[in-house]
């Protein structure tokens, strides 16, 4: 473990020299809540105030929550990384490492993006302030809950991209199904939060990695209970247990086809 | 004039057409980049049946008015990062001295430098602007305006970037800008007009190519109007000038570096 530890503090002492860099994140992130803010407002204009069991408020919030989750994550950054790894046969350097390249690429991304999650999440926190004028209600127990479930949400993602990083061993280019990938989790999930979909249709989303990733710490967010806290955290649980398995099978499998002409 | 103008598009279209025979190289990868990219796309569809589901007007737009506004989005940005690629890494060519392979070519430096690189997902983007025509109810009048605003606009977004990447020919990291820039674009492009109030509104109209690219095509396709056609025509042909004009002027200012580099 102390080399994976070592592997994070690494990147992270490196992505501090370029904090420069996260300024265009950061503008992106303002204006897609920016974009949001506008609409959520115009869909509650002389509407009830709470639709679906949310008020303005907690839309806004919601939206703050998992966009924030999404801009830390840099997804497509890191399916890119582990597709060109595998088309390029650089990966093999890896293999003979003493460390394991799921555990590598891992902990190098979370160094990548800790000191970007610690920045975008004060400003999310100042914007949704300045938009909305308040905090959702929490007590030091839940906000704990939160950055757990946040946090959980973050290794999800990462190891669900890095399956979809890892195709790359039997499709030339993995890139696209990541695209699909990621409008499944912005539209069923991040966007819009599950009690908006037809009934029938809830009780599929439940299911999909959009519930963990990014509704569920979301959810407690702008409605924290005990309730939801238990399944939102069971749920993350067994969703992080399958997809690391799940990772690890794919690349033992993948490796074997492994063919590199040249270097 | 003339035939240096057609001899400037020969080139342009060869570069292109070799661009596309090399991506056709993996052919699976190319047709599985233009199906993900139509469903990456369509996926949208369902934000906005959700939101429809609650409430049948936002801003001003019917639904099928809100998917040809997506559509016209998709055409616009897809053309653009189809034909003029490279646009959108003027300041990356700018920065390490890429501009240099192009200098010593016979042809107009503007040009070479956005075109020479396709992207194949934007052929998925233009599909899909095609797709939604067929959606909301074809008919050959839509179609036409459809690919003359898809076109305008593309060209119209191009000079945008072109314009924000030149800025390197004078500041460091305008690549920030450029994404950013991009980012405003796109993000706006996919909403309706009509929820955005004051401010934000002027800046969609004048400072963005958003409102004439956009909002007012699919106006246009609703109801015809020659006086709004024509303001849209006029703004692509200002917006390319002052691209040229800026990016010439910017070129004076730039000094060669050491790099090797060969365009093959």
């Amino acid at each position: 473990m102390r080399k994976y530890l070592y592997i994070f503090k690494s990147k992270v002492m490196s992505n501090l020299q370029y904090v420069f860099d996260l300024a265009g994140g950061m503008i992106g992130y303002f204006l897609h809540i920016f974009v949001f803010v506008y609409l959520y407002r115009y869909l509650y204009m002389g509407e009830k105030d709470i639709i679906n069991g949310y008020s303005l408020n907690q839309m806004i919030w919601y939206v703050i929550i998992t966009e924030l989750i999404w801009c830390i994550l840099g997804g497509r950054k890191l399916c890119y990384k582990i597709s060109k790894d595998v088309k390029d046969g650089n990966i093999s350097y890896n293999i003979n490492k003493p460390y394991s390249y799921i555990g590598y690429v891992f902990f190098e991304h979370l160094g990548d993006i800790f000191i970007k999650g610690i920045i975008f999440t004060i400003f999310g926190m100042i914007i949704g302030f300045l938009f909305i004028g308040s905090f959702p209600n929490h007590s030091i127990l839940s906000i704990i809950v939160v950055i757990i479930s946040c946090i959980l949400a973050m290794f999800i993602s990462i190891l669900l991209i890095m399956i979809i990083g890892l195709f790359a061993f039997y499709i030339e280019d993995s890139n696209p199904f990541y695209w699909l990938y990621s409008k499944v989790i912005l539209v069923l999930g991040t966007l819009l939060p599950i009690e908006y979909f037809p009934t029938v249709v809830q009780g599929i989303l439940k299911y999909l990695p959009s519930y963990v990733v990014a509704y569920g710490p979301a959810k407690l967010f702008v409605s924290f209970s005990v309730n939801n806290t238990i399944k939102i955290l069971v749920a993350q649980v067994i969703y992080l247990f399958i997809s690391y398995l799940l990772c690890v099978l794919i690349y033992k499998k993948g490796v074997k086809k492994l063919n590199v002409n040249g270097g | 004039m003339l035939t240096e103008v057609r001899s400037q598009i020969k080139v342009t279209m060869l570069s292109i057409k070799y661009a596309i025979m090399r991506e056709l190289l993996n052919k699976v990868t190319f047709i599985s980049n233009i199906i993900f990219m139509i469903l990456n796309n369509a996926s949208f569809l369902i934000q906005w049946l959700v939101l429809y589901s609650i409430k049948d007007n936002f801003g001003g737009y019917t639904f099928k008015q809100v998917i040809l506004l997506w559509g016209m989005a998709a055409i616009t940005y897809g053309f653009s990062h189809f034909f003029f690629k490279n646009a959108y890494h003027l300041s990356d060519t700018i920065n390490t001295g890429r501009l240099d392979t192009f200098l010593v070519q016979p042809k107009s430096v503007y040009l070479q430098a956005i075109t020479s690189d396709v992207t194949v997902s934007a052929i998925g983007d233009i599909l899909y602007g095609y797709i939604m025509i067929f959606v909301t109810g074809f008919t050959i009048e839509k179609f036409l305006l459809f690919t003359f605003f898809g076109i305008l606009g593309g060209i119209s977004l191009t000079a945008f970037i072109i314009i924000l990447g030149s800025l390197s020919f004078w500041f460091s990291r305008t690549d920030i800008i450029v994404d950013t820039g991009e980012s405003l674009a796109v993000n706006f492009a996919t909403y309706p007009d009509g929820i955005f109030k004051g401010i934000v509104k002027w800046i969609l109209y004048i400072a963005l190519p958003v409102g004439i690219v956009n909002y007012i095509p699919i106006s246009i396709i609703s109801k015809f109007n020659i006086k709004l056609l024509l303001l849209c025509s006029i703004y692509c042909i200002l917006i390319v000038l002052l691209s040229i004009f800026i990016f010439k002027k910017g070129l004076k200012r730039y000094s060669s570096t050491n790099l090797m580099n060969a365009r093959v």
